[in-house]
């Protein structure tokens, strides 16, 4: 992994992080190049947000290093922590806490009185920065007078006024109401291309981190599952836990048979006594004989009621759902009910016996 | 790894930095707090308990180890019945207490009583004023000879016997009891107001009338409230002073607190006789509030439903009046006829039991608030000097502590912090009487003895939880975040505590000293144990007089400290909720 973070932005080594005796974060680490967008994906408990919090100081670590640029910020070996207020970090909580005895423009100009600016300046600055944000109008409002949405906007501000060498966000968006939070995101990530800053995004909802990111870390139990960009991690999954989480998937255990050319091989299903064998991608680590999880997408299974050479499956549909531009569908395999995205003009109907179709290409063999 | 071995702060040395990474001024600043309140709290508790097992001989020159002082409790002449005296009047006021506060708390929570908004400021009135101050004005109601209230009765019905006679223990409970009401109305009026009516209405659909419904479902629910406020106010009665000294012990009734009192200044003073009675009270009450805190407190049912509801309130029909008539009573006993009852006495050059307008004087007024005759009654001039100087000076230092402590228990998950948790609960524990012997056997040989510092250190010590607890509820509500965000923001701890925390709790904060500047201003039973000449108090002046001078002068004094104690609850009413009180 060292091999991968160096020469980043930011770099986060070895990672530990203990309370009491349960270990929040187990030794993770990454990096990101200055400028990106990075999102810290998973359940709760999973260490995202003891990550996040590691990296703006307000918890100390048990171990590991973590870096931005040339600063350390935090190394427990070496016995250095940096104080929160002394990394320039900007941070945008999941309550906002937007400072209710000020008003908005008070509390976006504070970073830059702690940072001792002429009056003249922090008065431009503020007013730039309300303006990049859509509260002009609100400025001398009291916070405790704003909508979640626009305190959301303020706490934004406030985080990037003094244009901080990082930005944090802890589930900023999880306190919204569903509408507000897809426009939320598009904002979002307009505002941080806008200012440029190395942004580092915890959140539990995987669309947000699919809309939003340029890469993702997807966590479960203080360590990391997969990184990758919103499309690699999506249509390549490299365990079942990331299949699982990320999106819906259909997911079997099975055996890998064979192994053709790098990353390609053939998979072999068991179900109440009849075996299949479908060709399919192999994750990286997976050898010919192992024990492994089928993970393909909806999308990707095709049911069609005549068979033919490709259909590798019969089965019966237990339900079908017209849903406008799509059918959601069930079809029984064996104790397998199978899910199945068809198209409209298949017309399935629940009862049907129907024949299913694997595409190789998105048919993959994971790690359990 | 390759990285770490070009890093340029590798060069440093390990331990120093580390040294150095603890040594932030978050760090330095609770370390200092937490060795202040545990040498505070700790400290004299310790001294105490050792020194309870110090015997003297005699003869009073010489000490030696031993049970004695445990023994001679259980054989003393006097003791064994003040300790059943104390249990009585405990009893007594607590049952008392708790019919008043339950019964005044649902009338106003739950009920269609006419003018319930309005009457209960004058409810409360009696948990910011002296019981001593009380019993004063009791004893001039309730005296057989020339008490005004059997004055009254024989002039009205033309009858030669006294109505009722205030002098004895059932005065005491009647004075604590009236006076302590209001406690349990703190502790149940909260949850009876938040309740859901649905609970309630729920019996009432199964068939249970009215009084069922109370008795099986209202009371039940805030049972853990009523059991909190009783706990606390047999607590508090176990530990009165100025209430049994005044009523009781006198004409025969001692009790612990005036056997202690005995103990620590009267002629037959054995420090360490006291202090084995301060251990054996401080043992009970403590217990009780351990009980309280750990097993009643946490069971309080929350019955909160949704935001800005309004609940139904019982319709007592033609029996409202009867519930309003009963809540006038109450405030007519406990705080207008005691002071008008005051006000009456103070302006009569001598009181005999009548008024004489004749006599009318403002004499008295003169006497004790403007030196008129400074060697005779010095110590009530002195203890409005010195109240105001201990209220102003000890509220604004407790505030401080508690606002640290408050922060590094809700703050900091660090070392300490559950220590520091546990020591601002044991003062509520402890009489202040006890806490008193405590740090009169700890301080007694060095330079603060006899200053008012020594006195400062008690109030400080005995009451900062109560500070406390204010600062706590409201940082309880505020988002850690807020403080975090302001550290993102670039400042530090210190500035982040200026500028965002201490703000943010400036009602909590304001509460609080208030709330300490009252109880500092009418504290009796630390002073009576700490004072010397020179460094009385208010409530000691007021003793003083009511012990070597007259009652006129007495009730002059006392009026003084009520209308002191009436302007403070007048701006705590404006500046600060219910709810700051019974934390």
């Amino acid at each position: 992994m060292s091999n991968e973070t160096t020469g980043a932005y930011l770099q986060v080594d070895n990672l530990v992080k203990y309370f009491g005796n349960d270990k929040a974060v187990d030794g993770i680490s990454f990096g990101i190049p200055e400028g990106a967008f990075l999102t810290l994906l998973g359940p709760s408990g999973c260490g995202k947000t003891t990550t996040l919090m590691s990296i703006a100081g307000l918890h100390t670590i048990d171990g590991g290093r973590i870096k931005v640029g040339d600063t350390v910020f935090t190394s427990p070996k070496e016995g250095l922590f940096l104080p929160p207020e002394k990394r320039d970090i900007g941070m945008v909580f999941q309550s906002y806490a937007i400072w209710p005895h000020m008003t908005v423009a008070e509390n976006v100009a504070y970073p830059l009185e702690i940072r001792k600016i002429e009056q003249p300046e922090i008065d431009d600055r503020v007013a730039d920065v309300l303006k990049l944000v859509g509260l002009t109008a609100e400025a001398d409002k009291l916070a405790t007078n704003l909508s979640g949405g626009q305190q959301q906007r303020a706490s934004l501000a406030r985080a990037i006024v003094s244009k901080p060498r990082l930005l944090l966000f802890d589930e900023p968006l999880s306190n919204l109401d569903l509408k507000l939070r897809e426009q939320m995101r598009v904002e979002l990530k307009r505002i941080q291309n806008e200012v440029g800053i190395t942004s580092i995004y915890v959140t539990h909802d995987q669309s947000e981190a699919l809309v939003m990111s340029d890469e993702i870390i997807v966590m479960s139990k203080g360590k990391i599952e997969q990184r990758g960009g919103p499309v690699e991690i999506y249509s390549r999954p490299v365990n079942e836990y990331v299949s699982n989480f990320i999106g819906v998937a259909n997911l079997l255990k099975g055996k890998v048979l064979e192994v053709n050319e790098p990353g390609q091989g053939l998979f072999e299903l068991a179900q109440d006594g009849k075996q299949v064998q479908m060709p399919c991608q192999l994750s990286p680590g997976i050898a010919a004989g192992e024990d492994a999880v089928l993970s393909v997408r909806p999308e990707n299974v095709h049911a069609v009621r005549e068979k033919d050479g490709d259909t590798t499956l019969e089965g019966e549909v237990t339900f079908a759902i017209f849903l406008g531009s799509h059918v959601d569908c069930r079809v029984q395999w064996g104790d397998f009910e199978w899910k199945v995205i068809a198209h409209p003009r298949t017309r399935l109907k629940a009862g049907e016996k129907v024949y299913l179709k694997f595409d190789p290409e998105h048919t993959l063999a994971v790690q359990p | 790894m390759t990285t770490e071995a070009l890093s340029p702060t590798r060069e440093r040395s390990p331990l120093n930095n580390r040294l150095r990474a603890m040594l932030t001024q978050e760090n330095i600043i609770t370390l200092v707090v937490a060795i202040i309140v545990a040498g505070a709290v700790v400290v004299p508790l310790a001294v105490l308990f050792v020194s309870s097992f110090k015997v003297l001989d005699p003869l009073g020159w010489d000490t030696t180890w031993g049970f004695g002082n445990y023994v001679e409790m259980f054989t003393d002449r006097i003791i064994p019945k003040a300790f059943l005296n104390t249990l009585i009047i405990s009893s007594g006021s607590t049952i008392l207490a708790t019919f008043l506060g339950v019964s005044l708390a649902w009338i106003n929570a739950r009920t269609n009583c006419p003018g319930r908004d309005y009457l209960e400021p004058y409810n409360l009135i009696p948990f910011f004023l002296s019981p001593f101050i009380g019993a004063i004005a009791w004893h001039n109601l309730g005296e057989p000879q020339t008490g005004l209230l059997n004055n009254w009765v024989r002039d009205i019905f033309g009858v030669d016997w006294a109505l009722i006679n205030i002098d004895n223990i059932y005065g005491v409970i009647w004075v604590t009891g009236i006076f302590f009401a209001p406690l349990v109305y703190l502790f149940v009026v909260g949850s009876l107001r938040r309740m859901d009516p649905s609970l309630e209405d729920s019996a009432r659909t199964t068939g249970a009338g009215l009084i069922r419904t109370t008795m099986t479902i209202t009371l039940p629910l805030v049972m853990p409230g009523i059991l909190s406020g009783a706990i606390i106010v047999f607590v508090t009665s176990a530990g009165e002073f100025g209430v049994p000294f005044k009523l009781s012990a006198p004409y025969g009734w001692e009790t612990l607190t005036t056997q202690i009192f005995s103990k620590a200044v009267g002629d037959d003073a054995n420090h360490f006789l006291g202090a084995a009675m301060s251990m054996a009270l401080g043992i009970i009450t403590v217990l009780l509030i351990w009980i309280q805190q750990r097993y009643i407190a946490p069971r309080s049912f929350t019955t909160v439903t949704g935001k800005g509801f309004r609940p139904n309130v019982l319709d007592l029909g033609p029996w409202r009046w009867v519930a309003f008539g009963y809540n006038l009573m109450f405030i007519a006993v406990a705080v207008v006829l005691p002071i008008v009852c005051l006000i009456i006495v103070s302006l009569h050059p001598v009181w005999t039991g009548k008024i004489v307008w004749a006599d009318i004087t403002t004499i008295n007024y003169v006497k004790t608030l403007f030196w008129w005759r400074p060697d005779a009654i010095a110590a009530a001039t002195n203890g409005i000097v010195n109240s105001l100087i201990l209220a102003f000076g000890g509220a604004s230092i407790a505030m401080v502590m508690a606002l640290v402590i408050s922060y590094m228990i809700h703050r900091t998950k660090g070392f300490g912090v559950r220590m520091l948790d546990f020591l601002s609960v044991v003062p509520i524990g402890f009489p202040g009487i006890v806490l008193a012997m405590g740090v009169l056997v700890t301080y007694i040989q060095t330079p603060i003895y006899a200053t008012l510092w020594i006195l400062m250190l008690a109030y400080i010590t005995r009451f900062f939880p109560y500070g406390q607890r204010n600062i706590s509820s409201i940082m309880l509500a505020i988002s850690e975040e807020l403080d975090q965000s302001s550290r993102m923001a670039g400042a530090s701890w210190f500035t982040t505590l200026w500028r965002i925390t201490i703000p943010l709790l400036k009602p909590g904060l304001f509460a609080g000293w208030i709330l300490l500047f009252i109880i500092f201003l009418r504290e009796l039973s630390i002073s009576i144990i700490l004072f010397t000449t020179g460094t009385e108090t208010l409530s000691v002046g007021v003793y003083y007089l009511t012990n070597f001078e007259n009652e006129p002068l007495t009730a002059a004094l006392s009026m003084a400290q009520t209308v002191l104690l009436l302007i403070a609850i007048y701006a705590f009413r404006r500046f600060a909720g219910r709810e700051a009180l019974t934390a």
